[in-house]
């Protein structure tokens, strides 16, 4: 089968479904690859650099459209692109099913598959195929280099020459993937970093990745993300208000604030109030990743910058993936790649559409001309229920007393073992003849010096010691060396054969000791 | 020669035994210690040879160097992943030589007390006459002291012989029992102990035999009973009871030295028996009896799924990696695959990362088996770590490779306190940031648990036979 790239019609859009790289992936896969002229162009990759890696060049969007039977995009298809789409096609892109009632009757009723890459279930398995994400890493990066460009500071603080620079102060709000990935490049610029979310439980992701986490004095039920997808839910009344009060208390210290709060299939909740941008300080940066979905900032104006009566800037880009699009594309590329190995199976360039397979079945919106959005709730639970309570941290005193404790136990067992070893001693010394008893002193003083000696063997010389003791336990060979020459035919014998055995014994033992404390080197 | 110069060359090789067994503290140290081993050997054998009450000194030298010559081909010849399997035959031979040895004086005593009767005591010479000294009080004590010497020798030789067959492959290295399990044991430890009053009374031959199959039948079932992971225990075990044998015999045959002697490599082997089961977190007995404990309830759910990578993946992690952790298991072993690591230590060390191996204390089949194993393909020694020195690190890790290992790096064995293994000391591989597994399939290990390190997210599966995962790996380092 084959698979084809047009370019995308969207204005402004860079990003293009196929890169050079992941053409010869997706060969690799049985299938033959085509790609529009000029797709990639915007995100740097020659129709050359296609042909290079064994794709091939199709003048016109309908030449491709013809031609190949699975189509993979970026942007949700336009009416000129669901005209081109037929039964035999297989459409792979972002499709908005959500938003998008038109596109998913049209494509249902000529009876094409589609798969819409922002369905891919958020679980484990899935994670390499799941565009949103990797937009949004891309997303919140580009979230901070935007908001750098348009603050007239350093991010860094630095004592020069010339004077003191303090460090920029950012506030993240919302720690999803887009919010860790401008956390990680705000940390790594060099700001101060701020990072609020609803779920409590991220607090050690956002950590992880060097800002601080702002805790509202709030007690209530918390739902458990995992319950919800690993997505924000909707929060309370009066949650929201202790949520704003906070960040009206944290406004005029911010130089930059960027926002990427949403709620799946909602309007994006407004976070960031009339006030707010105005107590900041002139020069201050806001960037809205929220802006497609009306925006976390009052004030927010979709596509554009602008600037508010005070001097704050506030960006309402909603096109940051395509503003990278060399790097959005390939991962992107990417993340189509991996969808397209799930869906070979047997690696023979062969669609199967396997609507038992979790993601698939999540992520397929319209199938045999029904619309199979919305998907039923995956078998799978997204993220793994909440880990157990840490036990509590001892107290220094309860540490002590339990060393304390401890001490005393052992020093009981000591006592105990060394009185009941006396007394077995001295009970054997009332029976046993006195001869005995100066083999036994010889005997129990060896065990202590053995016990002693061996405590201190490095473990990595266990093996050595084995066979070392191996050698020297043939020391049995004093035994048969006294009797081989006192008595009868059969005492030689076994005395001779016990000689033997311990004769090899030795030998080997101390041989193949001294060959593995050879190869024991320094480097 | 007299007994005052053979006892003085007794303490001499005695000191020296012992010097040679501290010298293993350390690696240098140990290279001149195990000449300490060799020429106290020497000498207690010399010092017997030429000492009262040795006979036919001309034929055991020619006994003792033809032994030699096959001890040396042994060890010479020998492969270093099969060291758990000479280790352990070597042990069926002194535990054989403790059986002949036990059985000899027996006889002794029998052609003793027929001497006193027929009144030509006094012509004894030797052992025999070390014999006829005795009062009746002091045979009893004998009789006591060479019945546990050949009771331990025998359970020694064919538990050995077992493990030998074990750990070679040629008898399965699973857990079989006979109907009946310990309880034939048991049984068996009983009539042994009833030959022994019986012998005690009688002085009967009969009864040392009986008592030597029972022995054989136990060391035999014991250690059938026992599952090839427990190897390292069960080898140290068999170890000390070659030690406690040699010591029963040294007393009923008087000899300081062998009960000097038997003393050391008893508290050895028990001490490395002690080491292995806290390895483990099994305390002695259960572990002797076999299998693991049951568990206490189900175990946790394993969330998730084991994500296979190739070697382009893991080549491409290592190139980026600074630091890099290898925990090599049993699995190396088994796949030879020791020269292959270490030529990826040595390439990856070229590239200046830091890397360093992880050895869990019951890794491999054998006390340390697997930093011979190391040192035998030109790791150097001082990037082999204990579990204890390298556990806090993993977090502060780009990379750790598990090679062949499974039970030993389960976190099941901290998170989940219904798995067999809770609170075994494991590796914390899960904690660096990428950990790749190298392994055969997606099986479970000795234990038979699932481990959910492969099903973590940080966790990559590097399927196939590790030697050749590696030579993979190998021509993509550069």
């Amino acid at each position: 089968m084959k698979i084809g790239t047009p370019k995308e019609v969207f204005d402004g859009e860079a990003r293009v479904a196929m890169t050079p790289d992941s053409a010869v992936q997706l060969q690799k896969l049985g299938y033959d690859c085509a790609i529009e002229s000029g797709a990639g162009l915007l995100a740097g990759f020659s129709d050359k650099a296609y042909s290079e890696a064994g794709v091939e060049i199709k003048k016109t969007a309908a030449a491709l459209w013809k031609d190949v039977d699975v189509v993979a995009k970026v942007r949700e298809p336009d009416d000129g692109e669901m005209k081109r789409l037929t039964a035999d096609h297989t459409l792979i892109s972002f499709f908005n099913p959500a938003g998008n009632d038109k596109g998913l009757q049209a494509a249902a009723k000529k009876g094409a598959s589609v798969i819409s890459m922002e369905m891919v279930p958020r679980i484990s398995r899935a994670q390499k195929m799941d565009a949103l994400s990797s937009m949004a890493n891309i997303a919140g990066y580009r979230a901070v280099i935007e908001a750098g460009n348009n603050f007239g500071r350093f991010f860094t603080g630095q004592v020069t020459a010339a004077g003191k620079v303090p460090p920029a102060k950012v506030l993240i709000v919302g720690a999803g993937v887009a919010g860790l990935a401008a956390i990680g490049t705000a940390t790594s610029l060099g700001a101060i970093t701020y990072a609020f979310d609803v779920r409590p439980e991220v607090a050690e992701q956002v950590e992880s990745m060097g800002a601080e986490f702002v805790y509202l004095d709030f007690k209530e039920e918390q739902k458990d993300g995992a319950e919800t997808g690993g997505y924000a839910a909707v929060s309370s009344p009066e949650f929201r208000e202790a949520q704003l009060a906070k960040f009206r208390e944290l406004a005029p210290e911010m130089d930059i604030v960027i926002t990427t709060a949403l709620i799946p299939n909602r309007e994006a909740p407004k976070l960031w109030l009339k006030d707010m941008v105005k107590s900041m300080k002139p020069g201050s940066v806001i960037v809205d990743l929220a802006a497609p979905a009306g925006g976390n900032v009052e004030g927010t104006v979709q596509d554009e910058k602008v600037v508010s009566d005070n001097g704050v800037t506030i960006v309402g880009y909603t096109d940051f993936a395509s503003r990278m699009a060399a790097q959005a594309s390939s991962l992107y590329s990417t993340n189509i790649r991996h969808m397209m190995a799930d869906l070979t199976p047997e690696k023979d360039g062969v669609v199967v559409h396997n609507m038992d397979d979790d993601v698939i079945r999540g992520a397929t919106v319209t199938f045999k001309k029904e619309i199979t959005y919305p998907p039923p709730p995956p078998k799978v639970q997204a993220i793994a229920a909440k880990s157990q309570e840490k036990p509590k941290e001892l107290t220094p005193e309860e540490i002590r007393a339990q060393e304390a404790d401890a001490f005393k136990a052992q020093t009981k067992q000591q006592v105990i073992l060394l009185a009941t070893g006396a007394l077995l001693t001295l009970g054997l010394g009332l029976i046993a003849p006195v001869s005995f008893m100066q083999h036994f002193i010889v005997f129990v003083l060896s065990v202590f010096v053995g016990f002693q000696v061996i405590w201190n063997v490095s473990h990595s010389l266990h093996t050595p010691l084995m066979a070392v003791t191996n050698a020297i336990s043939s020391i049995i060979i004093l035994g048969a060396l006294m009797q081989i020459g006192s008595g009868s035919f059969l005492v030689i014998i076994l005395a001779a054969l016990s000689v033997f055995m311990a004769g090899i014994n030795i030998f080997g033992g101390f041989l193949v000791t001294r060959r593995m404390l050879a190869m024991f080197q320094k480097s | 020669m007299d007994l005052g110069f053979t006892t003085a060359a007794y303490v001499v090789a005695a000191i020296l035994f012992i010097l040679s067994l501290g010298g293993l503290s350390g690696q240098e140290s140990a290279k001149r210690a195990v000449w300490y081993g060799i020429v106290g050997m020497a000498l207690a054998v010399f010092a017997t040879l030429i000492g009262p009450g040795s006979g036919l000194w001309f034929f055991s030298i020619i006994l003792i160097a033809g032994g030699g010559i096959i001890g040396y081909m042994l060890a010479s010849r020998v492969e270093m992943t099969q060291m758990p399997e000479l280790v352990a035959g070597m042990h069926a031979l002194v535990g054989l030589a403790a059986v002949f040895v036990g059985f000899i004086a027996d006889f002794e005593m029998g052609n003793v007390a027929i001497a006193k009767e027929a009144g030509t005591a006094k012509d004894l010479t030797g052992f025999a006459a070390l014999i006829a000294k005795k009062s009746a009080i002091e045979l009893s004590i004998l009789r006591v002291e060479l019945f546990l010497g050949v009771f331990i020798g025998a359970v020694t030789f064919t538990g050995s012989v077992i493990a030998y067959g074990k750990l070679s492959g040629k008898v399965t290295s699973a857990a079989t029992k006979l109907p009946g399990g310990h309880a034939l044991n048991a049984g068996a430890a009983i009539i042994a102990a009833l030959c022994l009053i019986w012998y005690l009374q009688s002085g009967s031959l009969l009864a040392v035999v009986i008592m030597t199959l029972m022995a054989f039948f136990i060391g035999f079932h014991l250690i059938m009973g026992i599952g090839g992971a427990d190897m390292p225990v069960v080898v140290s075990m068999l170890n000390s009871y070659s030690g406690w044998a040699a010591a029963a015999i040294g007393f009923s045959l008087g000899n300081d030295l062998l009960i000097v002697v038997g003393a050391l490599v008893g508290s050895s082997g028990a001490i490395l028996s002690y080491i292995m089961c806290k390895a483990m977190n099994r305390s002695f007995v259960s572990v002797i009896l076999g299998g693991f404990g049951g568990t206490s309830g189900p175990a946790m759910e394993v969330e998730g799924e084991q994500i296979a990578i190739d070697a382009d993946g893991v080549a491409a992690a290592l190139n980026d990696a600074d630091s890099v952790i290898i925990i090599p298991g049993y699995g190396m072993a088994v796949a030879q695959a020791q020269q292959a690591v270490s030529e990826l230590t040595k390439r990856l060390r070229g590239q200046g990362k830091e890397v360093r191996f992880a050895i869990h204390p019951v890794a491999g089949r054998l006390p340390g088996h697997m930093n011979v194993l190391l040192a035998e393909a030109k790791v150097p020694y001082d990037i082999v770590l204990e579990m204890d020195e390298i556990n806090e690190d993993f977090p502060s890790t780009d990379i750790a490779i598990v090679i062949g290992s499974n039970d030993i790096v389960n976190p099941a064995a901290q998170d989940d306190p219904n798995s067999p293994i809770a609170g075994m000391p494991v590796l914390e591989c899960w904690k660096s940031k990428q950990v790749f597994v190298s392994k055969r399939g997606q099986g479970t290990g000795y234990s038979g648990i699932e481990n959910p390190l492969f099903f973590k997210e940080n966790t990559r599966m590097f399927y196939g036979d590790a030697k050749e995962s590696l030579n993979k790996l190998l021509a993509l380092i550069n």
